[in-house]
C-alpha cells in the first residue's frame, strides 16, 4: 500500500477512527493488526518474514540481557546481528553476490552459471532490519529490554515508518506506547498538515520532476551539458521532495495516533560541506550508520588513517545499503572519499591557521554551500544512473559545461526544444525557484511567524493544498524512490 | 463540538467543500467534451464523426480487428497512404456495396484500437443518436473483446476515457468499475468538483503555462514527438497526432512478414475471467437493445482469427463465446455473420494471429458485402430515413432488392 494511493486514503481514516474509539489497552494490538494488513496488502507471504524476524529478535535479544558474562553477551549480540544481516543479504544481495562471483570466474576465464533464484526484495526490509540491529546493540550496551512482545512487534512493523523509515530508536518509540494519550484535535491539525505537505512534495513536485529526470538519465546523448546540469539539479530536488515528502506523510500519519517519529531532513542543500550534508540528509540513517557501524569500527579513535578507513567503510557500506548494485557502492565510496578530503582540507586550513577566519566569512559560507551542492549533485548522478557507464557518460558531459557557457545560446538547450511535457522548458524557472525556496525556508526557520503562523493562514494553506492535490494528482503516481531500498 | 470548530483541519475541509460546491455551481474551468487533454485514435474519430455534415448511414464498430483491414483495404483501393487519424470511412465498402446492391451508402469507421464492447456501447449510446443516428451498425467482434484478461476493467481502456466525456456514466459505474477502489475513485470525482473536473482544469492550466513559457522562451526548433515519446514513454502513452500513423498501399509482394503474437494472446486468454466475459456480453446486449430502440439495425460480424490463435482458447470457452454471441445477436434482432470458423480464411490472409492484412481484408469485405447484399432486414433499414420514414436511397441503376 502506497501513501500516495487511494487505498491509504481509506485505510488511514479507518484505523484512525478505530484507534481513538478503542480503550488504551487495545490500541497497540489494533495498530499491530493494521500494520500487518498494510504490509501484507503488498505480498501476504512476507508478513511471515517480518513476523519471524520480530519473534527471533525478541527472543534472541533476551539472551543478550540474560547473559552474565561480557563474552557471552558479545557472542549473543554477534548472533543477532549476523542473523539479521544474513536475512538482509539473502533477500537483498543474493543476485548481486552471484553476479560478483560470476564476474570473478569470468576474470579467470572460468565459466560459472549462477543458480536461478526467485527472490523478491521484501519492502522495507533494510529499514526494519536496521531497527532490529539497533535494538540488539543497545541492549548489549546495557539499555533495557522491551518487556511486551506486542510493543516490540509494533516497533518493528509500525505502518507509517515500516517501508522507508525514518529509522526509529526503540527508547524514543516504545515509551510512547504505554502513555494513555487522550485525543486532541491538535493531532489531526498537525498530522494532516504534514500529510498534505508530504503529498504535495511527492505528487506535485517530485513526480513532475521525475519526467524530465527519466528522459535525461535514459537518453543523455539527446541533451547538452547545460541541460544535463539542469536535469541533475532536478534529480537532486526530485529525490529530496520524494523522500522528505514520504517522511512528512510518515510523521503526519504517526502524529494522528499521538506518536512522534524522528525527522529525516534539515535543508540538506544548504549544507556548507559534505559532513554537514550528512547531518542534514536522511538523518535517521546517517545517525544509525554512525552509532552502529562507524563507532563499532573504532570511530575517530586511533590514528588519522584508522579514522579515515572507518569513514570510508561506513560510507561505502552505507552506499551498498541503498541497493545491490555497483553504482550504489561507487556512490558510497564517493561520499567516503569526500568526507576524508573534507577532513584533510579542514586540517590543512587549521595548520595554516586560517580555518576560523575563513569559515566565519559570509562569502566563504555561500561559496561553500554552492560548491557542496554541486559536489552532492555529481554524487546523485552516480546514484541515479542505471549503470556506471551511463553515469560516467553524464559526468563526462557535465564536465564540458564551461566550454558550453563560453559559447552559450539558448538554442543549445534541448529542454527548450520540448514543449510537451511543459516540465522540460519550465525547468529553467522551477529549479531556481526550488533553490530559492530552500534559502527562504532557512531564513524563515527561526521566525515566530513561521513557527506558528496565524490560524487563518494555516487553514488557507491547507485548503490550497487540498485544491492542488485534487486537481493535479495524476491517475497513477510512481512509488517513492526509497521504497526500493 | 466547540473543539471541533477550533480544528484548523476541520475548518479547512469545510472551506474546501464550500469552494468545491461554488466551483461546481459556476462550472469553473469546465471544458467541452471535445476539449480532450490530448489526441488519440478515439478523439480523432469522435471529432470527425461530429464534424461530418452528412450523417453516415452505416457505422462500423469494433477493435483493431475491424480497423486494420478496413483502412488497409482503402489504402490499396485508393492507392494512397491514409492518415490513421483522419481516415474514418470504408471507401471500398461504399463502392462495392453500392455496385452490388444499388445503395449509395456513406460509411463511418468507428473501429478503434482496443475497443471493447463497453466502449462500443458508449459510442452507440452517447454518439449514434438523434441527428447522428445511422441506419445500420456493422459490429465486428473477436474473442479478445470478451476475454481480455489483461484489461483491469472496462473503464481502463483509452477509448473509454475519451468517450466517457460525452455522457453520464454513473448508471453503468458498477459494471465499468467493478473494483472497489476504482469505484471509490469515481465517486470521489462525482462528489468533489475539483477532482472530477481535474482533466479539464489541468488542461486549462497547462495551456496557460504553455503560453507563458512560449512568451518567455519562444519556441524555435522543436524535437519531434517521436523522440520525446522515446524519452518519456509513459507520458500520454496513447497520444496520436495527424501524420503519425499511416495505412499504406501494399502489393502482394510487399506484404509484411507474418508476426507471431501468440505470446501476447496467451496472456490475454489466460484463465477466463467470467466477470469480464459477462460484463462485456452485457454491454454487447445493450448495444443491440439501444440500437433497436433507436431504429438502427445491427449486423454482428464474428471476425475471423487464425487457427493457431483459436487453439489458445479452451474449447469450452470458445463454444461459450460463439453460442452466447449468436444467441445475443439473434435475440437482439441483429443480423449475424459468422466468419469465426470460416474456411475462407487461412493464415496467409493475416498479418499476425488475429489481424487480417489488407489483402485478407479485401477478401473479408467481399464476403461481408455478399452476405449483407442478401440481408433483407438490413436493406429495409437502409431504406429508412433517419426519422424512420422510408426513403429511396438506391441508385437508379441498382438491381432488384
Amino acid at each position: 500500500m502506497l501513501f500516495n494511493s487511494l487505498q491509504y486514503l481509506v485505510f488511514l481514516p479507518v484505523v484512525f477512527v478505530l484507534f481513538w474509539l478503542m480503550p488504551h489497552k487495545w490500541r497497540v494490538p489494533l495498530l499491530l493488526v493494521a500494520s500487518y494488513v498494510f504490509y501484507m496488502s503488498w505480498r501476504p507471504i512476507y508478513g511471515l518474514l517480518i513476523f519471524g524476524l520480530t519473534v527471533g529478535n525478541f527472543l534472541l535479544v533476551r539472551q543478550i540481557d540474560k547473559a552474565t558474562e561480557q563474552k557471552h553477551k558479545k557472542n549473543w549480540v554477534a548472533v543477532v546481528v549476523v542473523a539479521n544481516l544474513i536475512t538482509l543479504g539473502i533477500f537483498k544481495y543474493a543476485y548481486f553476490s552471484m553476479d560478483c562471483v560470476k564476474a570473478g570466474f569470468d576474470l579467470f576465464g572460468k565459466s560459472f552459471i549462477p543458480p536461478h533464484l526467485h527472490i523478491i526484495l521484501p519492502l522495507g526490509i533494510s529499514f526494519f532490519v536496521f531497527e532490529f540491529i539497533h535494538y540488539a546493540v543497545e541492549v548489549y550496551r546495557g539499555k533495557p529490554l522491551v518487556a511486551k512482545f506486542m510493543d516490540f512487534a509494533l516497533f518493528a512493523s509500525f505502518f507509517p515508518t515500516q517501508i522507508a523509515g525514518p529509522i526509529k530508536r526503540y527508547l524514543d518509540f516504545i515509551p510512547q506506547l504505554s502513555v494513555p494519550v487522550m485525543f486532541k484535535w491538535q493531532y489531526i491539525d498537525e498530522g494532516m498538515n504534514l500529510i498534505l505537505m508530504g503529498l504535495c512534495k511527492k505528487v506535485l513536485i517530485a513526480d513532475n520532476l521525475a519526467l524530465v529526470v527519466q528522459a535525461g538519465f535514459s537518453h543523455p546523448a539527446n541533451f547538452s551539458s547545460l541541460d544535463l546540469w539542469l536535469i541533475t539539479y532536478a534529480f537532486a530536488f526530485q529525490i529530496f521532495f520524494d523522500f522528505s515528502g514520504y517522511t512528512d506523510i510518515a510523521r503526519g500519519s504517526a502524529l494522528l495516533f499521538g506518536y512522534k517519529v524522528p525527522i529525516n531532513f534539515n535543508l540538506p542543500y544548504l549544507a556548507a560541506n559534505v559532513a554537514d550534508f550528512w547531518h542534514r540528509w536522511h538523518i535517521s540513517l546517517s545517525t544509525w550508520l554512525r552509532d552502529y557501524l562507524y563507532i563499532p569500527l573504532g570511530g575517530s579513535r586511533g590514528s588519522t588513517w584508522f579514522n579515515y578507513r572507518n569513514l570510508f567503510l561506513t560510507m561505502a557500506l552505507g552506499g551498498l545499503w541503498h541497493g545491490a548494485d555497483v553504482h550504489y557502492l561507487v556512490w558510497g565510496v564517493y561520499q567516503g572519499v569526500l568526507l576524508i578530503l573534507h577532513k584533510e582540507y579542514v586540517h590543512g586550513l587549521e595548520r595554516i591557521g586560517i580555518a576560523k577566519t575563513l569559515m566565519q566569512s559570509k562569502v566563504y559560507h555561500v561559496v561553500s554551500i554552492v560548491l557542496t551542492f554541486h559536489i552532492v549533485c555529481i554524487g546523485w548522478v552516480i546514484f541515479r544512473a542505471d549503470t556506471m557507464k551511463t553515469g560516467w557518460e553524464i559526468i563526462g558531459k557535465l564536465a564540458q559545461a564551461p566550454m558550453e557557457i563560453m559559447h552559450f545560446s539558448t538554442s543549445q538547450l534541448a529542454i527548450l526544444q520540448i514543449r510537451d511535457p511543459i516540465m522540460f522548458p519550465a525547468l529553467l524557472l522551477i529549479v531556481p525557484l526550488l533553490m530559492i525556496s530552500h534559502v527562504v525556508v532557512n531564513w524563515l526557520n527561526d521566525k515566530q511567524i513561521y513557527k506558528s503562523p496565524p490560524w487563518a493562514f494555516q487553514v488557507s494553506m491547507m485548503v490550497v493544498m487540498m485544491c492542488l492535490l485534487t486537481i493535479f494528482s495524476p491517475d497513477t503516481s510512481p512509488r517513492f524512490i526509497y521504497f526500493q531500498f | 463540538m466547540r473543539q471541533l470548530l477550533t480544528s484548523k483541519f476541520f475548518i479547512a475541509v469545510l472551506a474546501f467543500g464550500v469552494a468545491s460546491a461554488l466551483a461546481a455551481a459556476a462550472h469553473l474551468w469546465q471544458g467541452k467534451p471535445t476539449d480532450y487533454p490530448y489526441h488519440s485514435w478515439t478523439s480523432w474519430a469522435i471529432d470527425d464523426f461530429l464534424a461530418a455534415k452528412k450523417t453516415p448511414q452505416m457505422v462500423f464498430l469494433g477493435s483493431s480487428l475491424m480497423l486494420v483491414p478496413l483502412s488497409g483495404v482503402d489504402a490499396d483501393h485508393l492507392n494512397t497512404r491514409l492518415d490513421g487519424a483522419k481516415h474514418h470511412q470504408s471507401a471500398y465498402f461504399e463502392q462495392e456495396f453500392g455496385q452490388k446492391t444499388g445503395f449509395n451508402v456513406k460509411t463511418f469507421n468507428f473501429a478503434l484500437p482496443g475497443e471493447m464492447p463497453s466502449d462500443a456501447y458508449l459510442i452507440t449510446d452517447f454518439l449514434l443518436k438523434g441527428e447522428k443516428r445511422p441506419q445500420v451498425i456493422v459490429y465486428g467482434v473477436g474473442p479478445r473483446d470478451f476475454m481480455d484478461n489483461l484489461l483491469p476493467s472496462p473503464a481502463a481502456t483509452d477509448p473509454f476515457r475519451f468517450l466517457a466525456r460525452f455522457g453520464n456514466i454513473a448508471p453503468i459505474a458498477s459494471l465499468t468499475m467493478p473494483e472497489t477502489f476504482e469505484r471509490i475513485n469515481f465517486e470521489l470525482g462525482q462528489a468533489i468538483y475539483f477532482y472530477g473536473q481535474r482533466i479539464d482544469i489541468c488542461r486549462k492550466w497547462s495551456d496557460l503555462a504553455m503560453q507563458l513559457t512560449n512568451d518567455v522562451f519562444p519556441a524555435g526548433k522543436l524535437l519531434s514527438r517521436d523522440v520525446v515519446h522515446q524519452m518519456v514513454p509513459e507520458y500520454k502513452p496513447f497520444q496520436l497526432e495527424q501524420n503519425e500513423a499511416f495505412f499504406r498501399p501494399v502489393t502482394a509482394a510487399d506484404l509484411a512478414n507474418f508476426v507471431d503474437n501468440l505470446a501476447e494472446y496467451k496472456k490475454r486468454y489466460k484463465t477466463l475471467k467470467s466477470q469480464t466475459f459477462l460484463t462485456q456480453m452485457h454491454f454487447f446486449g445493450d448495444i443491440l437493445k439501444t440500437a433497436q430502440q433507436r431504429g438502427t439495425h445491427v449486423v454482428v460480424v464474428a471476425m475471423p482469427i487464425t487457427d493457431i490463435n483459436r487453439e489458445l482458447i479452451p474449447d469450452a470457452a470458445w463454444e461459450l463465446y460463439r453460442n452466447k454471441l449468436k444467441d445475443t445477436a439473434t435475440t437482439g434482432g441483429a443480423s449475424f455473420v459468422d466468419f469465426s470458423e470460416s474456411a475462407c480464411f487461412n493464415r496467409k490472409d493475416f498479418s499476425d494471429t488475429v489481424h487480417l492484412h489488407s489483402h485478407g481484408g479485401r477478401k473479408f469485405l467481399d464476403l461481408l458485402i455478399e452476405q449483407l447484399a442478401d440481408d433483407q432486414t438490413l436493406k429495409a433499414a437502409l431504406r429508412q430515413k433517419p426519422d424512420g420514414n422510408v426513403q429511396m436511397a438506391e441508385k437508379s441503376s441498382g438491381g432488384q432488392l
